[in-house]
């Protein structure tokens, strides 16, 4: 209600009333002529109406109306009355269409026939429309015009608009921070006076999903990533990163790069979607050793690396070395842990045929987890069925084992002595963005800020946090937690936008409530276990359901088509091998004893 | 008072214009032997006192046209569109209404009236093209300073390319149904293959005109083709009705009978100038696709993905579009008409051909006019106008031709087809007014949303100063009008 004092609103008003004096007078002007030709019986003007021959204040009562609705469509533009009597004409020539070659015959009874014969009935009302239209549309100019002469404060609501009032601010261009800002956008699509601002260290929202196929080279690493940009049209964005928040003053502060120039931002809406990092609980040589896989490089830099051990074991005359290349090992037998693992394995083995002095039986891929199960999230059945599948292709499992660290070409296991290897993924803990410790609200152990079931932070005002970086409360199971996934992630997204709208708009604000849709996990090479709404699925029929759903997920049109044209050409051909860059981390008898320090076996495990 | 010294300015070389214009109007008078009912205002009825008081008023009104377009877009194109719709605007004005008012004849707005004044209505068509091409020639510079609308040997060439193209399927077209001769006029040639090179020449000349009219007009290929028709129409009345006619000595009348002997040239016409326009323009735009420079700051984001977007508004666009037309045709028991298409004749069969073929062409419009429309007024115009192009161009001709006929050009079919002509300018108003709803959800401008409004305001402001309204109030008159001025067999039931 506020709103209609509001500039944008004083324009149209001003059109409206412009629109139905113009319409009044285009009425009077259509009567004088019915008049003059003792035509109001027959033709009994706007819309053909037989009452209006009884009745000629409802003439210009309608007129009037029908000249406000053209206000309303057309609107007053300085100079525009070419444009506008034009369209007046226009205007008048589909009410004769609507009016009395459809309305008066349905009312007649007869239903309409829009024949020729009743067109030329009708015809002596078609020069009454177009002069009638094209009146109200010159006198909807001129009114508006002297409307504006007197009441000048109304012009001028672009330049106003300029300033937005309100601010909204989210850090962090992963799935959560995207699906605000998208739903944001629509909320406030034709609203100026909100505007929203996204600042993420990447320029593209990476479909993390998808990075081991990206490590095992089965998808080209952009493919998987969506630039913001482009994904968020009417949002403000800067690749930063964030130095601090300050929730008191509701400002933050940034820097794009190495330089130290600082800017702040302030904000009226801060939501929190900065994600997770990985954590490796301290454990010695681990972050220097260890690959992982959150950022489009980790996949990279992992596909390389492994491309790179395979061409120096090719001519590794010394077989405990080449053993110690020919190791992977994967830590964490989550989903990303364990579809990490089965594309290792494709990939090795579908690439091994260019490498003569290799063979099958060299090669040793270990999954070590420190539970009893791998894939918690699936049912014992489908977790069974993928351990088995992996298993058969030669895959090892170390269950009930934990990793104590890691050196340039081993890993150290808890209760067993190091494996010998190269390759190290760390799939095995993630935390919360350290950002988050500096804010002044309540977090769980992990680290994650405990929101509110409305999403908001508990103890801040106008903070708002979603994604991995959040504790959202399950609202179903009292005292649990929904787990930090994307499907989450989305939708959690797309709540705060709405809560942000409500709030801004004074209105009630919704619950986070969703229920997991299901589980996907691919096992490479054509097979896949899936658990979607309690029904299980595996192998081929899974890993069809997997893909189609990945690819649409995946965010644009453009990234789909090309992720399904390097999934075609998979199909086809074998993987490429070429190698884009140099891997930071070539491995050297000589690195191995300084190497050893790091490694203190005695050290415990988180 | 800058504003109203500045109206002033403007209101001389209107003036001089209107003489041009009122000159060429009187000539067409004289030849149909229509001064004298213009002297019966002054209570005269001689041909001096008609030819003095036509060109007084002609230049009165010429004035006014020098202000009203004054602020719109410069080209001469866009000039002479404006024209034409001014000058038709007076027919139902002036003639119509004002001048059986002076004359203290009483008014009649009845068809009978109308038809006798069609003579008029031709005339004040030619006045407002030559009224519009004049005001370009007075005010040279303002119309051809800017690079855009500088005529290159390249656009005469497109034009001549376009104008051939379209000549030879226009002929194609009559020739399939036997009307051939009617488009160059009986007399001056006898034999078929100088039927043939006189159709070719007229699409050479056409093409270079649209050239000179439009010369790098680059605001899409729909926006074009709708100007095309128009421009279609004003060679229907200089050539087909008046040059043609005094060429080959047969002499002009403008009477109601002899146009409608000529009637197929009219959707001829309209079809060809669409033609024209479209050719040129995709020709235009695919020169620049293969051979321009980048241009940068560009807010195109690729065929690809504007296209797929395209194609999922416009089909939701043609379902609303297509249902209400499917509702106009069942309301007059059309659908299984359209059902013959595949040999059926039910109902329902015939509502989803009918939701077909509104899909189809509902793809085309989103294709043609995407990023067209910033309100609901131009959405209505454009989405309109198309709904009238094909009303021309399915009923009459695609129609009959999948029926295994010839195009149907004659006026008696386009008395028959009225109804759905409305249908098709209901189709049209629900494609126009739904996809651009669901366009605007969409502001790819990368802007912040405070910027977005005044961007969206700025490209508004552009559309409305271009000829775009101009162009649709006319084909919209003209598909109105045309069929009840000229129609034959009117009550007939529909004959497909």
């Amino acid at each position: 209600m506020g709103n209609w004092a509001s500039i944008p609103s004083a324009g149209l008003r001003r059109d409206l009333l412009a629109g139905s004096v113009a319409g009044l007078i285009g009425g009077l002007v259509f009567w004088w002529a019915l008049a003059a030709q003792d035509m109001t019986a027959s033709v009994p003007g706007v819309l053909g109406l037989e009452l209006f021959a009884a009745w000629p204040a409802l003439h210009l009562l309608v007129s009037a109306l029908l000249g406000a609705c053209f206000g309303a469509i057309s609107r007053y533009q300085p100079e525009g009355y070419a444009g506008l009597t034009s369209g007046g004409l226009l205007w008048g020539l589909l009410w004769w269409i609507a009016g009395p070659m459809t309305l008066s015959p349905l009312l007649g009874g007869l239903g309409p026939s829009w024949s020729i014969l009743e067109a030329s009935t009708a015809f002596p009302s078609l020069i009454g429309h177009l002069l009638y239209g094209g009146v109200t549309g010159l006198g909807l100019y001129a009114t508006a015009n002297l409307y504006l002469r007197y009441r000048p404060e109304v012009e001028a609501p672009e330049t106003r608009a300029e300033a937005a009032s309100k601010h909204i601010l989210i850090l962090g261009g992963g799935f959560a921070g995207i699906s605000a800002a998208q739903r944001l956008e629509r909320l406030f699509a034709h609203d100026p006076s909100v505007d929203v601002t996204l600042v993420s260290q990447s320029n593209a929202l990476l479909f993390t999903p998808m990075l081991a196929e990206v490590a095992s080279s089965a998808v080209e690493g952009q493919h998987i990533s969506a630039p913001i940009r482009a994904s968020c049209p009417n949002t403000q964005f800067y690749r930063a990163e964030v130095l601090s928040i300050d929730a008191d003053l509701q400002v933050i502060r940034m820097r794009s790069g190495p330089s130290p120039t600082v800017e702040e931002v302030s904000y009226d809406h801060l939501v929190l979607a900065l994600g997770s990092i990985p954590s490796f609980y301290g454990l010695p040589g681990m972050e220097q050793h260890s690959f992982t896989l959150k950022t489009l490089e980790d996949a990279t830099r992992l596909r390389n690396h492994i491309i790179y051990l395979l061409e120096d074991a090719d001519f590794e005359p010394d077989e405990e070395q080449r053993r110690k290349q020919l190791t992977f090992v994967v830590a964490g037998g989550g989903f990303a842990g364990t579809e990490t693992m089965a594309e290792l394995f494709d990939l090795v083995n579908s690439v091994l045929g260019y490498y003569s002095n290799l063979r099958a039986e060299y090669l040793r891929f270990v999954l070590v987890h420190s539970r009893d199960r791998i894939l918690p999230e699936l049912s014992d059945k489908l977790g069974d069925y993928a351990i088995g599948k992996l298993r058969d292709r030669g895959i090892e499992f170390l269950l009930n084992t934990r990793v104590t660290g890691a050196t340039a070409d081993s890993v150290l296991l808890e209760g067993q002595g190091p494996l010998p290897a190269c390759t190290v993924v760390w799939t095995a803990g993630n935390q919360p963005n350290p950002l988050l410790s500096t804010l002044a609200c309540e977090r769980n152990r992990n680290g994650a800020v405990i929101v509110d079931e409305t999403l908001r932070v508990t103890g801040l005002v106008n903070v708002w946090a979603v994604g991995d970086c959040a504790q959202v409360p399950d609202a179903d199971v009292e005292g649990q937690a929904y787990p930090p996934t994307a499907q989450h992630a989305l939708r959690e997204g797309k709540v705060v936008a709405e809560n942000i709208a409500a709030t801004l708009r004074g209105r009630p604000l919704k619950r986070f409530r969703f229920q997991a849709l299901g589980v996907l996990v691919g096992l490479g090479h054509r097979t896949a276990a899936a658990e979607i709404r309690g029904l299980r699925f595996s192998g081929l029929l899974a890993w069809l359901m997997w893909r189609s759903i990945y690819l649409s997920k995946l965010p644009g049109i453009e990234k789909k088509v090309r992720v399904a044209l390097d999934w075609t050409i998979d199909l086809f051909f074998p993987r490429d091998i070429a190698l884009t860059s140099v891997p930071d981390r070539i491995i050297h008898p000589a690195d191995s004893e300084s190497s050893q320090e790091a490694a203190n076996p005695n050290e415990r495990v988180q | 008072m800058r504003t109203f010294e500045s109206v002033i300015a403007d209101l001389l070389p209107g003036a001089l214009a209107g003489l041009a214009g009122g000159l060429v109007f009187a000539v067409t008078m004289w030849e149909v032997d229509r001064l004298p009912v213009f002297a019966e205002i002054v209570g005269a009825s001689s041909e001096t006192a008609g030819l003095i008081l036509v060109i007084v008023v002609a230049v009165v009104i010429g004035s006014g046209f020098g202000v009203l377009v004054r602020q719109q877009r410069p080209g001469a194109g866009e000039t002479l569109l404006w024209g034409l719709i001014y000058g038709a605007f007076w027919w139902y004005l002036g003639r119509l209404t004002l001048l059986p008012l002076a004359q203290g004849k009483g008014l009649t707005w009845d068809v009978a009236a109308a038809q006798n004044a069609v003579p008029e209505l031709l005339g004040l068509v030619l006045y407002g093209a030559t009224l519009g091409l004049s005001l370009v020639g007075l005010q040279w510079r303002r119309h051809f300073q800017t690079e855009s609308l500088r005529v290159t040997r390249g656009c005469l060439f497109r034009g001549v390319v376009a104008g051939l193209i379209s000549a030879y399927l226009l002929g194609t077209m009559a020739n399939a149904q036997d009307q051939l001769p009617v488009f160059t006029g009986m007399a001056a040639v006898d034999s078929g293959f100088g039927v043939w090179w006189v159709l070719l020449l007229i699409g050479i000349l056409a093409g270079v005109g649209y050239a000179f009219l439009f010369p790098r007009a680059n605001d899409g290929t729909g926006v074009g083709l709708i100007r095309g028709t128009v421009y279609g129409f004003v060679w229907w009345v200089a050539g087909a009705l008046t040059l043609i006619p005094i060429i080959s000595g047969s002499g002009m009348t403008w009477s109601v009978a002899e146009i409608q002997s000529v009637f197929p040239t009219l959707p001829g016409y309209l079809l060809f100038g669409g033609a024209i326009a479209l050719l040129y323009q995709f020709l235009g735009g695919l020169v620049r696709l293969l051979f321009s420079e980048f241009v940068p700051g560009g807010t195109d984001e690729g065929i690809g993905a504007q296209g797929l977007r395209v194609v999922g508004r416009s089909m939701l666009a043609a379902l609303v579009g297509g249902l209400l037309f499917s509702l106009l045709m069942w309301q007059i028991g059309f659908l299984p008409r359209v059902a013959e298409l595949v040999g059926s004749s039910s109902a329902v069969g015939g509502f989803f051909i009918h939701m077909a073929i509104a899909g189809l062409v509902g793809l085309s419009y989103g294709l043609l006019f995407r990023r067209q429309s910033y309100d609901v007024g131009s959405a209505l115009g454009w989405g309109v106008s198309y709904g009238i192009f094909w009303s021309i161009l399915g009923p009459m001709t695609l129609m009959p031709m999948l029926l295994g006929g010839s195009p149907l050009w004659t006026a008696e079919a386009a008395a028959s087809v009225f109804p759905n002509l409305v249908g098709h300018i209901g189709y049209g108003a629900g494609l126009g007014i739904t996809f651009f709803i669901l366009e605007t959800r969409y502001n790819p401008w990368w802007i912040p949303s405070s910027r977005v409004r005044a961007e969206r305001q700025l490209r508004y402001r552009e559309q409305v100063v271009t000829s775009g309204p101009a162009v649709w109030t006319l084909l919209i008159l003209l598909g109105l009008t045309m069929p009840v001025l000229l129609g034959k067999g009117s009550g007939l039931a529909p004959i497909y």
